[in-house]
């Protein structure tokens, strides 16, 4: 648009040079040549946002793993006479109701929500690429099933089946995993689905084809690279989304068993003594909302580092 | 394209304004009125006196209702609907008089025939709900009546005359007063609910007759009830308060922003916020007569052997327990009938029975050693609770206590609430976290429940002759010093000879209350809450 | 089209059937019963039996699942056995009006805030505007809103007593709700607006109307943003099932007499038939909104043929 602002300037003819056409430079690639991999990572390093959520979640990780052992507590130890005590020299975060170290429960918590949401998202692709790819390869009469019972499972509200699941199972780490998994594979196969019929009928793989490319590097080189990049893009977006609903979980009272602790059981106990405590809020607030901004920007610059539509 | 996107909103506008338009209730408050602001914790299931169970209910009906006695401050069941009651020297038989001014809300007298039909009306196969064994267990020919086998002609409950009740009883019963203060045994106007119909009546405030110290205005079993003074209660001279709104708060931490803004007269704390409360003058706490145990299963190793209960028994203290995880004005718990529970004239059950379990860790040791040899290794262990925080608060407590001092290892199992019970009583379980709210002021009310006939899950599968015995005859037994030896040796056999279960605490809340609220009682069983005797300064 | 909505009603009753069955058998292999257990522990096992009897629980599952079904049928959702002697559809009618309401509100909140902050980070890509709305994007689908609802109740409710800590007395009361309902809504139609527009601008027709020599102003409203506002309709899907997931929390929080309360509670309580008559009545609520979703989308963007979308 401020483009068509400018002024025309006058350049005269002399600052013109002649250099000739050469005909052997003329078709060749100047760019070092760039797998689809490499081209996304140096956009992805030109993404700011991106780049410090990724070195964000990655110490987020890091702490979640050598966290708890950072101290002498364990995340299950109890003592009686130090409960409560604000965040000080001995216990970083302080103490709850039990005298439980805060800082130990605090990144247990963190794997352990970190766990069930990356295993969930996991076993969702898993479901998902099998169900869209059978669904898309196979075609016809088992898409046209397949399509419907899909349908069918997409009208149902999934954070209420989520909830009667628990419900009827054994409250635990697995039983999350499953109720989340059930309904929240149907999503990506609708994407894997829909992406390969794209990819089936792309024009680059038709003038791959046309190159001489056989089927195996059709599938290797061209299709799965842009399939998986859909794949990766949604993974990150379903990663915090579980996160959250773990916490929803626990926050309505169907969360993991004590002494275990999650993001979502902690941020419970927090909201439970956050008027007279409110570290015990402030804390896992802080690394769930650090979680889910960088997985959602992270998300983000790969999917603008990947999408071509997005190149200049 | 605008212009349908306008539209919309228009539309959307418009639907927003018919929604806001009949989504409230206005609510006018008179400034010279005396209004007092209550909150209720969870929504009201139903008002139907007869098949209700809820505490809440309870509690509402209480206050609109009058059975023949209501309970005073120090929960001794004093005359209400009844002038005075005449009692024969085998204690069997109750014989009413009733006031001459009791009226229903509509002006209609209060009479005899209204219990009649009340109480039968509770104990009928048809029409009964889940309290009805808190009449047919103690009325003449009541059991047979609900099974269907009698008649109402066999049940002991005799209309004189309009204002004289006769009942017998079953067996001696001296708790029997105070149950006629229950919400069960509060009368009912035949004519009245002929007229509403059966399955309209309580289900809005203008389908119950009133006969207590208020009349319910509004009712929303999703927002609360507004109670104003009832002009027609007998007793309404000495009714200080105008008007009270009970509103439904689930969470705590919503009632305490109400209670801190001045829209709530009296609010619970969670444990959380007691100790920055404790110091004011506006803190208390109350107990109740609940008394909340860990439950061994007798059949289930390794608690089938005595030591290893014993072991388990001792293993814990009661008073941290209370003091730091619960801090909520729950009481340690040493014995299995609730601090408070009545003994005699002068003490309570309690102080008279003494402290009966108290923890000694090296005594759990030996114990634990002395079952390990008997039993060999154990088996792993899990306990189960139930969700609610302060369940699953205890639970955690047991397991650390029992890893600090047994050093055994034990995994916690939570349920929905009557989902613990429900595995309880299919005995599907080795230990549980169990309680038991009395319905009446007596301790034969929880110790009966150990009796073993049939043998009970949720009663850990106990069963011991002599306990059985002496519970037996002390129901029978009409000398009440006699009477209070047995049960006080029952209790005695069943937790330090038999280590049937391990007693925890005796529940309690913390509230505060704005300083102008006097005389608000809470009854520690029952139905709790009574308001007749409020002042507001 | 015709054909196309015959079909569709066909898939939502299979779906609602389904759901209905499905919920029916989860209900009963849930532990618990929706009884005072504790109260039916005195009970002797006859006179519990005779208990249930009441409640129709004595007969075999496939007599009661007939019998479910064939009242479901006729549009009646059953008795709730918690709130003794209400039928469920009351029930629902009963809390419907604030759920609703507050559901309007945060749409209207979330539309209106929503779309203007996409706008404007679209128009200022990259800058301090766009990082700015995606800093509210990326946070208001981070805060999870109880905590949100928490801290804007203690904060705004009472320590600066801008709005009515809680209760559902008069219009006021819906604000603080409101909001904690709608910054996810904000945030999720902020973003989807953006991206609209960044791809909308790139467009060969906005270029042919600057060309033309329309002012900037009547480009970006009567060539970018309309066409940029018309897929915000498809994320009204989403939108449902963040409001859904809100107000089981916030109702209860601001203590408001809701159907996301109602269905938190006879989680509590093992209230059965109303669990299953939620469940429908959200199941078919949100296909419904799906369902509408699709035909406005058909009619209002002329480019697209119903019957030939996937």
């Amino acid at each position: 648009m401020q483009n068509m602002k400018k002024k025309e300037v006058e350049i005269p003819a002399k600052m013109f040079k002649i250099v000739g056409r050469k005909e052997e430079t003329l078709e060749e690639i100047k760019r070092s040549h760039l797998t689809g991999w490499q081209d996304g990572w140096l956009r992805l390093k030109q993404n700011k946002a991106a780049m410090i959520s990724l070195f964000v979640l990655l110490m987020i990780v890091i702490l979640s793993i050598i966290g708890p052992h950072v101290n002498t507590y364990t995340y299950q130890q109890t003592n009686y006479d130090a409960v409560y005590l604000e965040p000080n020299s001995d216990h970083w975060l302080g103490t709850d109701k039990f005298g439980r170290d805060q800082w130990t429960r605090l990144w247990e918590g963190t794997r352990i929500s970190l766990y069930i949401a990356v295993l969930a998202a996991l076993l969702d692709i898993l479901i998902g690429i099998t169900y869209g790819a059978i669904s898309a390869f196979k075609g016809g009469k088992v898409d046209h099933m397949m399509q419907r019972i899909i349908e069918i499972l997409v009208g149902i509200p999934n954070l209420i089946i989520i909830i009667l699941l628990i419900m009827m199972m054994k409250p635990g780490i697995t039983t999350i995993i499953i109720a989340m998994v059930i309904t929240g594979w149907v999503n990506m196969a609708r994407l894997v689905r829909g992406q390969i019929f794209k990819l089936k009928n792309a024009e680059y793989i038709l003038a791959a084809r046309a190159l001489g490319a056989d089927g195996r590097r059709i599938i290797i080189g061209h299709m799965l690279p842009n399939t998986l990049g859909i794949i990766i893009i949604n993974m990150m977006f379903t990663i915090p989304s579980a996160i959250f609903t773990e916490a929803f979980l626990s926050f309505i009272g169907l969360g993991l068993q004590e002494p275990l602790a999650s993001l979502g059981v902690l941020i419970n106990d927090g909201f439970q003594a956050m008027r007279n405590h409110f570290y015990l809020l402030a804390f896992p607030s802080i690394v769930i909302v650090s979680l889910m901004v960088c997985f959602n920007l992270l998300a983000d610059g790969l999917r603008d580092a990947f999408d071509p539509k997005m190149r200049n | 394209m605008n212009k349908s996107l306008s539209r919309l909103f228009v539309i959307l506008c418009l639907f927003l304004l018919v929604i806001s338009g009949c989504g409230f209730t206005d609510s006018k408050v008179n400034k010279r009125e005396k209004v007092l602001n209550l909150s209720l914790d969870n929504d009201i299931p139903d008002l139907n006196q007869v098949l209700t169970t809820d505490g809440i209910s309870f509690s509402i009906l209480n206050n609109v209702m009058e059975g023949l006695f209501r309970l005073d401050e120090n929960n001794e069941p004093q005359p209400a609907m009844a002038e005075k009651v005449d009692i024969s020297d085998d204690k069997l038989t109750y014989t009413f008089h009733l006031r001459d001014d009791i009226k229903w809300s509509n002006g209609e007298p209060v009479t005899a025939n209204d219990f009649k039909y009340s109480w039968l009306r509770a104990m009928h196969p048809d029409t009964s709900g889940a309290y009805a064994d808190i009449l047919y267990n103690y009325i003449e020919g009541g059991e047979e009546y609900f099974e269907g086998k009698v008649d109402e002609s066999k049940v002991a409950i005799e209309v004189k005359d309009e204002k004289t009740l006769e009942v017998t009883l079953k067996a001696p019963s001296p708790f029997f007063l105070g149950l006629t203060a229950f919400a069960t045994y509060f009368p009912l106007n035949e004519t009245f609910i002929n007229e509403v119909g059966e399955d309209k009546f309580a289900l809005k405030a203008d389908a119950i007759l009133y006969n207590g110290p208020f009349v319910l205005t509004e009712y929303d079993q999703a927002e609360g009830v507004t109670l104003e003074k009832n002009s027609e209660y007998w007793d309404k001279d000495n009714v200080d308060v105008d008007k009270v709104t009970l509103k439904v708060i689930k969470e705590k931490s919503t009632a305490l922003n109400l209670y801190e803004s001045g829209e709530l007269d009296r609010v619970y704390l969670s444990s959380a916020d007691v100790d920055t409360y404790r110091d004011s003058d506006e803190f208390g706490t109350e107990t109740e007569f609940i008394s909340w145990f860990l439950q061994f299963n007798f059949l289930e190793k390794p608690f089938d052997n005595v030591n290893i209960r014993k072991a388990f028994q001792l293993a814990y203290d009661p008073e941290q327990l209370t003091k730091t995880v619960l801090n909520n004005g729950s009481e340690p718990a040493y014995g299995l009938v609730a601090a408070g529970v009545h003994g005699n004239d002068e003490k309570t059950f309690r102080e008279l029975s003494g402290d009966i379990v108290q923890p000694d860790y090296d005594k759990a040791k030996e114990f634990l050693e002395k079952g390990l040899e008997e039993i060999g290794e154990l088996p792993k262990i899990e306990l189960l609770t139930a969700d609610d925080t302060v369940a699953k608060d205890t639970a955690t407590f047991l397991q650390s206590e029992f890893k600090r001092n047994l050093d055994v290892d034990i995994d916690i199992t939570t349920k929905p609430y009557s989902g613990r019970i429900e595995t309880m009583r299919e005995s599907d379980y080795v230990m549980g976290i169990s309680r038991w709210g009395a319905d009446y002021n007596d301790p034969m009310d929880i110790l009966s429940l150990w009796d073993g006939d049939p043998l009970s899950g949720l009663r850990g599968n106990y069963f011991n002759e002599k306990y059985k015995r002496l519970i037996d005859d002390a129901s029978n037994e009409s000398d009440e010093e006699r009477r209070l030896k047995m049960l006080i040796e029952a209790e005695h056999i069943m937790l330090e000879d038999d280590g049937t279960l391990g007693p925890l605490y005796f529940e309690g809340k913390a509230y505060l209350q704005k300083p102008h609220v006097k005389n608000l009682i809470i009854h520690p069983y029952g139905a709790s809450l009574e308001l007749k005797f409020v002042k507001i300064e | 089209m015709k054909r196309f909505i015959f079909l569709r009603l066909v898939n939502i009753i299979i779906t609602l059937f389904i759901i209905a069955t499905v919920t029916f058998f989860l209900m009963k292999l849930l532990p618990g019963s929706p009884f005072d257990e504790e109260r039916l522990s005195k009970l002797s096992d006859e006179a519990r039996l005779e208990f249930l009897a009441k409640y129709g629980l004595d007969q075999p599952v496939y007599v009661q699942y007939a019998k479910y079904i064939g009242s479901l049928i006729k549009g009646d959702l059953g008795i709730s056995y918690y709130y003794k002697g209400q039928t469920v559809n009351a029930l629902i009618k009963d809390r419907i009006g604030p759920s609703m309401l507050l559901g309007i509100q945060a749409v209207i909140l979330g539309l209106s805030v929503g779309i203007i902050l996409g706008i404007i980070a679209a128009y200022r890509h990259n800058t301090i505007w766009d990082y700015f709305t995606m800093l509210v994007a990326v946070l208001g689908v981070s805060i999870p809103n109880f905590v949100l609802a928490a801290i804007l109740q203690f904060y705004v409710g009472l320590q600066w007593g801008l709005f009515p800590v809680a209760y559902w007395e008069g219009y006021q009361h819906t604000f603080l709700p409101t909001i904690s309902l709608g910054v996810t809504v904000i945030a999720i139609i902020a973003r989807f607006t953006r991206n609209e527009m960044l791809e909308v601008l790139q467009q060969d027709y906005i270029l042919t109307a600057q060309s033309k020599g329309i002012s900037e102003c009547a480009v970006l409203i009567k060539h970018a943003i309309r066409n940029a506002l018309i897929p915000v309709i498809t994320i009204l899907g989403p939108v449902f099932v963040s409001l859904l997931t809100g107000s089981l929390v916030i109702e209860n929080i601001f203590s408001i007499p809701g159907i996301g309360s109602l269905f938190v509670d006879s989680i509590k309580m093992n209230d059965y038939t109303t669990i299953m008559g939620l469940t429908l009545f959200y199941s078919a609520f949100f296909i419904l909104t799906i369902l509408i979703v699709d035909l406005l989308y058909g009619i209002i963007d002329p480019r697209i043929r119903i019957h030939g979308r996937e």
